[in-house]
């Protein structure tokens, strides 16, 4: 029982947590990305049926990270270029990437796209030595690849935010935009540059979630998980491990609801809206923790 | 007088332009699965606009939209993103169907209005959560909305599989609602009911509210400039709060109405997909947050919406067509590609330079 709530915590986290460290550089470089949820759709929708297709897993995931540059220029272009109102273009890709997935399943005459033969367990990787070790062991061990690289990640992004130049100057740009640009940094490029990034992130995160995990594609599985690590983005203010963190929770508490709702016979499908509620009461109280020492009059609109 | 008209023009120009590039684009989707676009495109206009009873099937799917481009609107405006209201209008058309089915023996008119009001009471209610938590805790309402219209979602597939159960069914959903409560059709033929009627009068009012009220002028002043708004002495968290509870109405209201015409009963996929919400953030989007613009809208997005049933019927396209270039129109609505004061920007730049 604690084995399996344990190993569906960190399965559960994985892909939050990629999403979230994709966003992050976004957030800090105060282009707010809600287009994570489509692009994680757009993630597993292209490398399932590329791999559907093709059967090669190199194609597959060139084509998937190529996807989700071609939707963080998208983005970019219209938000930062254009100028247009980023909220509303991030929510018109989640849109797009749905209606091209629901369109092509359609074109498919299918509700999923399922890959025949497709051995899950082949990518499961089990760590030599940790595997024997009693509780830790399976928890840690059998994962596939992205889910040890996301967890990785956490520690990359980091050092990319806080001890490079790249992470100072895109941290500038979000801060004072004015200011970086009058000592000669090229905002447009840290602030496209924070975008693909995220692109990038959520590809893995909906590869992960649908070709490794499962093997199969079926519309709008990604099932708001997008906009979760976007609520872990605004409890971790941005910041890479604790946001990351948050996303954990998450995970834990669905893993927790999965995993209990098997005691709880009829109110089981219950369980299910526990992840969404302590996503809400932790953004509810970090951002009264974050604000109440600030003695501020009045409000400030999307912080 | 001039250069109000070609600000209009403009912003006109802005709205149309968008739909016009969707549809090109979509254009060339159909083309590329070897169809005739032009072919498409004629068989959408004509059997939902041309067509008497396709034009008021149209206006009856565009009421409860018109209701959610305008609970977005009032808020969207005020740069407060409240995704809230795909959650109020699910939680208006359960109340308003599970009342609708207990309290079938009452007479028709207040059954109706027992019905709505529960419907904009549940609405209100739930907006006001997040109305609270943004206000008191200062948690983003985006994102706080979004979670709650999940877990609403969540509670309510149980209790539609559990509590309210009609079990002579053979799949999910609530027990049908008496004819009593149900709006009748006007027409024979079309679906149109006297529902319509109501979100015409709604849709005066909230034009009164917007455009002549205090609230109204308040909203307007936190969009173009927040902290002015709020350094003037405006109760910008009461505006919030107030603006919001509007919005849960609408959106609630929307639920009901859309249940007590067309539903009968609460499935699963009371409000499809992507949902009568969202189709009410294209609206407002599309008619610019303007009353007179979301009604025109509101008819424009319901006619895709009734002749996406005819594409797939008359011609070999799917009808998941319709719902990429509705996407396609939302994002090339988020950019003014011809901008406004264009000339004024020009010379604040050359002054800024010399």
């Amino acid at each position: 029982m604690l084995d399996s709530i344990l190993y569906d915590c960190i399965y559960h986290s994985a892909p939050i947590i990629l999403c979230v460290l994709g966003g992050c550089f976004a957030y800090k470089a105060n282009v707010l990305n809600i287009a994570l949820e489509g692009m994680m759709l757009n993630g597993a929708f292209v490398s399932v049926l590329t791999y559907f297709l093709t059967g090669n897993m190199l194609i597959t995931v060139s084509l998937t990270l190529l996807s989700a540059l071609i939707y963080g220029f998208v983005f970019s272009y219209f938000g930062i270029t254009l100028k247009g109102n980023v909220i509303v273009i991030g929510l018109a890709l989640n849109m797009v990437a749905s209606a091209i997935a629901g369109f092509v399943l359609v074109l498919m005459n299918s509700a999923n796209i399922i890959i025949p033969n497709f051995d899950l367990n082949a990518l499961k990787i089990h760590i030599p030595l940790i595997e024997n070790i009693p509780v830790i062991g399976h928890m840690i061990s059998g994962h596939p690849i992205i889910t040890y690289l996301s967890f990785a990640m956490i520690l990359l992004m980091y050092i990319l935010m806080y001890k490079t130049k790249f992470g100072v100057y895109v941290r500038v740009v979000g801060e004072n935009e004015e200011a970086a640009k009058s000592i000669g940094i090229k905002t447009s490029f840290y602030k496209y540059a924070a975008v693909l990034i995220g692109a990038i992130g959520c590809a893995l995160a909906g590869m992960n979630l649908s070709l490794e995990r499962l093997g199969l594609f079926t519309n709008n599985m990604t099932a708001s998980r997008g906009f979760i690590a976007i609520a872990a983005i605004y409890c971790g203010q941005g910041k890479p491990v604790q946001s990351a963190i948050y996303a954990i929770l998450f995970g834990l508490a669905r893993s927790l609801s999965v995993n209990l709702s098997i005691f709880a016979g009829n109110a089981a499908g219950l369980f299910d809206c526990i992840p969404y509620l302590v996503m809400m009461v932790v953004l509810s109280m970090a951002s009264y923790i974050k604000h109440k020492p600030i003695k501020e009059r009045g409000y400030k609109v999307n912080e | 007088m001039n250069s109000t008209m070609s600000s209009k023009i403009i912003k006109i120009m802005n709205c149309i332009l968008p739909v016009l590039m969707a549809f090109f684009v979509g254009g060339i989707v159909i083309a590329a699965i070897g169809e005739n676009p032009f072919e498409v495109y004629w068989i959408l206009i004509s059997k939902a606009l041309l067509s008497m009873t396709g034009f008021q099937n149209t206006l009856h799917y565009a009421g409860p939209m018109i209701l959610t481009g305008l609970a977005i609107a009032i808020t969207f405006k005020a740069n407060i993103y409240n995704m809230g209201m795909e959650g109020s209008l699910l939680a208006g058309g359960f109340v308003a169907g599970i009342l609708g089915a207990q309290l079938a023996g009452i007479p028709a008119i207040p059954l109706k209005f027992i019905c709505l009001a529960a419907a904009a009471i549940f609405g209100m209610v739930y907006a006001l959560i997040s109305a609270l938590l943004k206000v008191k805790f200062r948690a983003n309402e985006m994102v706080i909305t979004m979670m709650m219209n999940y877990a609403l979602a969540k509670v309510l597939e149980y209790l539609a599989t559990t509590v309210f159960r009609d079990a002579g069914n053979g799949y999910v959903c609530t027990p049908i609602v008496g004819d009593n409560a149900m709006f009748a059709r006007i027409f024979s033929k079309s679906r149109l009911t006297l529902f319509f009627g109501i979100v015409i009068l709604i849709l005066v009012i909230m034009f009164v509210v917007m455009k002549k009220s205090r609230l109204g002028y308040e909203v307007t002043a936190m969009g173009k400039n927040f902290e002015f708004a709020e350094a003037t002495g405006m109760h910008v968290g009461k505006t919030i709060i107030k603006i919001m509870l509007i919005s849960g109405a609408l959106a609630g209201i929307a639920g009901g109405g859309w249940m007590l015409e067309d539903q009968y009963r609460y499935t699963l996929t009371f409000s499809a997909n992507p949902g009568l919400g969202w189709d009410g953030m294209l609206i407002a989007l599309l008619g610019s947050h303007d009353p007179i613009g979301i009604l025109i809208a509101a008819i424009f997005y319901a006619a895709l919406k009734t002749g996406a049933d005819s594409i797939n019927m008359y011609a070999n396209v799917p009808k998941e067509i319709i719902s990429l270039i509705q996407a396609l129109i939302v994002l090339f609505l988020a950019v003014k590609f011809i901008h406004e004061k264009f000339s004024f920007r020009r010379s604040a730049k050359k002054v800024k330079e010399a």
